[in-house]
C-alpha cells in the first residue's frame, strides 16, 4: 500500500513518505505538501486510504458501463493529466459527446464541476452524469445498475474492498460506488511541477530561463492571464477546505458570437443553460492550468488544438469565425468578459509564455503508481475497455 | 406486531367520520389508440405519419386527488410501496422486453393506490411531475421509486417527469435537418419526449435550488370519473400530432427534452398543457379517461 510520490524538495518528504496511507489512527493523510490546504470533503464521505483504493479500481473498471467498454479512465487518461486528447468525449457505441473531457488533476478543489453546471457541486453528484446520462450517452448505465452491482459483487476484490472502505455500510450500491469514485478523484493532487519546485521548493534551477521570462509575462498587465488563471491552481474557480465559500469563475471568453447576437452554439451555452440569464451566455468555468501542456485540445468544446492557438485567441481578444453556422466575431461578443481586450505579443514572447505553461507539468503526477490502472491486462475490468 | 395491534386499536376506536375507503386509479398506456406493447411498432405518428417503435414509457404522477361534487379536492393518501413515496407515484408501462430492452426493466406499474376519507367523489385530478421537495434530493440515497436510474436527470439536478422514447421502426436512421457545424449533435438514434424542470440553478453554490424558471408540472382534471369502472389513458400520439418525429432540429437534444429553444418542442410542450417559448399552453392531451 505504501506509495511514494517523487516530490523534489525536502520539506515535503516527511509528509510524502506516508502518501495515500492511513495515519496511525486511521486518518487519511493527503498526498500534498504542508503549505497546501486540502480540498473540501463532504461530511458524508470522509477520506480513507481504503476508499481511495476502491475508487481507483472503480475508476478503471469498464464494467460500470452498459456494454463493458467505457470506464472513467476511457476519457480520463493519467498520462494526459486525466484528460483524453479528443475534442469531444466519446461514450459507448462511439457516441460523440458535447464537451471536452476535463482534466482531473486537483479535481477536489473544483467547486462547480463539468464546464459550467451549478448543480454539480460535488464529485459524488458529478459521477452520476457519465454513469447515467443519456444526452449524450457516456457509460449508458441507466436502468442497468442492478446487473452492474451484481457483476462487481462477483469479483473477489470488491467483496473485501467495499467492506473495508465502508465498514458501516458494506453494500455495493449507488451511494458507495459514487462515494468511492469521488474519494479517488479527490486524492488526485498535482503540486510538484518545475514551477512548484522553483517557487516553493527552493530549487533555483527548476525552471528554464524561457519559463521564467514567460512567468513574468503571465503575471503582466499586458496579458492579464492571472486575472482568471490565478492562485495556486491557476484558476478563479476553486475552493479549499479553508475557504468558507467557493470562488466561482465563469467567463465568456469570446469564442463565439453567432450572428453578432452574442449567442453560442445551442448545445453549449455555458451557465446560460441553467440560469436563462442573458449575461450568462457563453460563460464557462475557468480550467486550472496545472498540466495544461498535456491536456490539448482546449476550451469546453476542444476547439483550440494547441497552446499557441489558445494564445492567438486571447491576443485577438476573441475568435472570428468567418463562415458556416457559427460565423461571428467573438471579440465583439456583448457578454464577453471585459478583461479580454487582446494584446500584441512577439513570437518570442508567445514562446516564453508557452515555456511557462509547460513548467506547470507535473511529471510525477502523470506517472504516479498510486493513480495508475490497478487491473491486469486480461482482467474483465479492462479486457474490453476502450482507451483514448 | 405490537405497533400493528396499536394501529388496529386506534382504527377500531376512531370516530366513524374518519373512516377511510381504498381507492385504485387504473392507467392504460396507448399509442394512437392502440394498446402499448414494447414488441409492437406504431404507424401514423406525428405530422409525417411515421412508423416508430417505442423504447421506453414511464412517468411520475404527483398529488393524485379525487374531486367532490362541490369541486373541492381530496388528496389520495398513497400506499407506501416500491412505486409510491409520499405523494408521488411512478407509472411504468414498459417491461424491458422487445424494443424496451435498452433502458427498460421487467417490473411494471399501472396503478395509483391509496385511500381517501369515505365520501362521495365524482372526479379525479393528477399532476405529471415530481414534487419540488423531492425533485432535488440526493438520488443515491433516495428510496423507491426515486432510485429509478432510468428516470434520473442528474445534469439538471432532478428527475424526468415523463419519458417516452421513440426509435424509427425497421432501423431507419434519424434524419437531420441541415448541418450544425463543429458541435453538431449528429448521432441522434431516436426521438425522445422528456419532460422535467429546467433552469433550477441555486442562488448560491451550497444550496439546493429554491425554484425553477420552468417547473414544467402539468395537471389534468376530469370532473366525471369513476375509479371502479373507468381507466385513465396515457397516449403521447395526440401530443406529437404536429411534430415531425423523424428529424431532430440541428444542435438540439434528440427529440424534445424540455430545454428552451428546441424547435422540436414548439408544437409538443403546449399540448402537455404548458407554455413553451412564445407558444402558449393548450389543453393537455396526454391524459384522457375512458
Ligand atoms: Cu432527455
Amino acid at each position: 500500500m505504501r506509495k511514494q510520490l517523487c516530490l523534489g524538495f525536502g520539506a515535503a518528504l516527511a509528509i510524502l513518505a506516508a502518501v495515500a496511507t492511513a495515519g496511525a489512527n486511521g486518518r487519511y493523510i493527503w498526498p500534498m505538501p504542508a503549505w497546501m490546504p486540502p480540498p473540501p470533503v463532504p461530511a458524508g464521505n470522509p477520506m480513507s486510504a481504503e476508499k481511495v483504493d476502491l475508487g481507483r479500481h472503480l475508476f478503471y473498471d469498464a464494467r460500470l458501463s452498459r456494454d463493458g467498454t467505457v470506464a472513467c479512465a476511457s476519457c480520463h487518461e493519467q498520462a494526459r493529466a486525466f484528460s483524453d486528447g479528443r475534442e469531444l468525449a466519446v461514450g459507448i457505441g462511439q457516441t460523440i459527446g458535447i464537451r471536452n473531457a476535463p482534466a482531473l488533476a486537483n479535481a477536489g478543489y473544483v467547486p462547480q464541476l463539468t464546464w459550467a453546471n451549478p448543480h454539480l457541486t460535488t464529485l459524488e453528484a458529478q459521477a452520476l452524469v457519465p454513469l447515467f446520462g443519456e444526452d449524450p450517452v457516456e457509460m449508458g448505465s441507466n436502468g442497468r445498475e442492478a446487473d452492474i452491482f451484481a457483476a462487481l459483487a462477483a469479483d473477489p476484490y470488491y467483496t473485501d474492498a467495499f467492506a473495508s472502505a465502508f465498514p458501516d455500510r458494506p453494500v455495493i450500491d449507488l451511494f458507495t460506488v459514487t462515494r468511492a469514485l469521488a474519494a479517488f478523484q479527490r486524492s488526485l493532487i498535482s503540486l510538484d511541477s518545475p514551477y512548484d519546485r522553483f517557487k516553493y521548493g527552493g530549487d533555483a534551477d527548476a525552471m528554464t530561463p524561457a519559463a521564467l521570462r514567460g512567468e513574468r509575462l503571465f503575471f503582466d498587465h499586458r496579458f492579464e492571464c492571472y486575472h482568471c488563471h490565478g492562485g495556486i491552481l491557476f484558476t478563479d474557480s476553486q475552493q479549499t477546505a479553508r475557504n468558507p465559500a467557493p470562488m466561482l469563475g465563469n467567463h465568456n471568453n469570446g469564442l463565439y458570437n453567432i450572428g453578432g447576437t452574442g449567442a453560442y452554439p445551442a448545445r453549449a451555452t455555458g451557465l446560460y443553460e441553467f440560469t436563462g440569464l442573458a449575461a450568462d451566455m457563453g460563460r464557462f468555468r475557468t480550467p486550472s492550468l496545472r498540466n495544461v501542456a498535456v491536456t490539448a485540445p482546449y476550451f469546453h468544446d476542444g476547439s483550440a488544438a494547441s497552446l499557441r492557438e489558445v494564445l492567438d485567441h486571447y491576443a485577438a481578444g476573441g475568435r472570428t469565425i468567418s463562415d458556416g453556422p457559427h460565423a461571428g466575431i467573438g471579440a465583439a461578443n456583448p457578454f464577453k468578459d471585459g478583461i479580454l481586450v487582446g494584446f500584441d505579443a512577439s513570437d518570442a514572447e508567445i514562446n516564453d509564455l508557452i515555456a511557462f505553461l509547460e513548467s506547470l507539468t507535473d511529471e510525477g503526477f502523470l506517472t504516479n503508481p498510486a493513480y495508475s490502472d490497478p487491473w491486469p491486462a486480461d482482467h474483465p475490468a479492462r479486457a474490453t475497455r476502450m482507451m483514448p | 406486531m405490537k405497533s400493528a395491534y396499536f394501529a388496529a386499536f386506534l382504527a377500531a376506536t376512531a370516530v366513524p367520520a374518519l373512516a377511510e375507503q381504498p381507492v385504485t386509479l387504473n392507467f392504460v398506456a396507448e399509442i394512437g389508440g392502440a394498446a402499448f406493447d414494447c414488441s409492437q411498432s406504431y404507424d401514423h405518428l406525428g405530422a409525417t405519419h411515421a412508423q416508430m417503435n417505442v423504447t421506453d414509457f414511464r412517468l411520475f404522477v404527483q398529488d393524485a386527488a379525487l374531486i367532490r361534487a362541490d369541486g373541492s379536492q381530496q388528496p389520495i393518501t398513497l400506499t407506501a410501496n416500491d412505486w409510491q413515496h409520499e405523494n408521488v407515484t411512478l407509472l411504468d408501462f414498459e417491461n424491458g422486453a422487445g424494443h424496451c430492452a435498452g433502458t427498460g426493466n421487467a417490473p411494471m406499474n399501472t396503478v395509483i393506490t391509496g385511500e381517501v376519507p369515505e365520501g362521495d367523489y365524482i372526479g379525479v385530478s393528477l399532476t405529471l411531475g415530481v414534487p419540488f421537495a423531492l425533485n432535488h434530493i440526493d438520488p443515491t440515497l433516495a428510496s423507491a421509486p426515486l432510485n429509478t436510474t432510468g428516470m434520473f436527470w442528474t445534469w439538471q439536478n432532478g428527475f424526468r417527469f415523463l419519458r417516452i422514447d421513440f426509435a424509427p421502426a425497421g432501423g431507419t436512421p434519424m434524419a437531420h435537418e441541415g448541418h450544425g457545424g463543429h458541435s453538431d449533435h449528429g448521432n441522434a438514434s431516436g426521438w425522445y419526449l422528456h419532460l422535467g424542470s429546467t433552469q433550477c440553478a441555486a442562488a448560491s453554490q451550497t444550496e439546493a435550488p429554491s425554484a425553477c424558471v420552468f417547473p414544467n408540472r402539468t395537471t389534468a382534471s376530469f370532473t366525471s370519473f369513476d375509479p371502479a369502472t373507468q381507466v385513465i389513458v396515457v397516449d403521447p400520439a395526440p401530443v406529437l400530432r404536429d411534430a415531425d418525429v423523424t428529424v431532430n432540429a440541428p444542435d438540439t437534444s434528440p427529440g424534445c427534452m424540455s430545454f428552451p429553444g428546441d424547435a422540436d418542442c414548439d408544437s409538443v410542450i403546449p399540448k402537455l398543457g404548458l407554455a413553451y417559448g412564445d407558444h402558449p399552453a393548450e389543453a393537455q392531451q396526454l391524459f384522457s379517461i375512458r
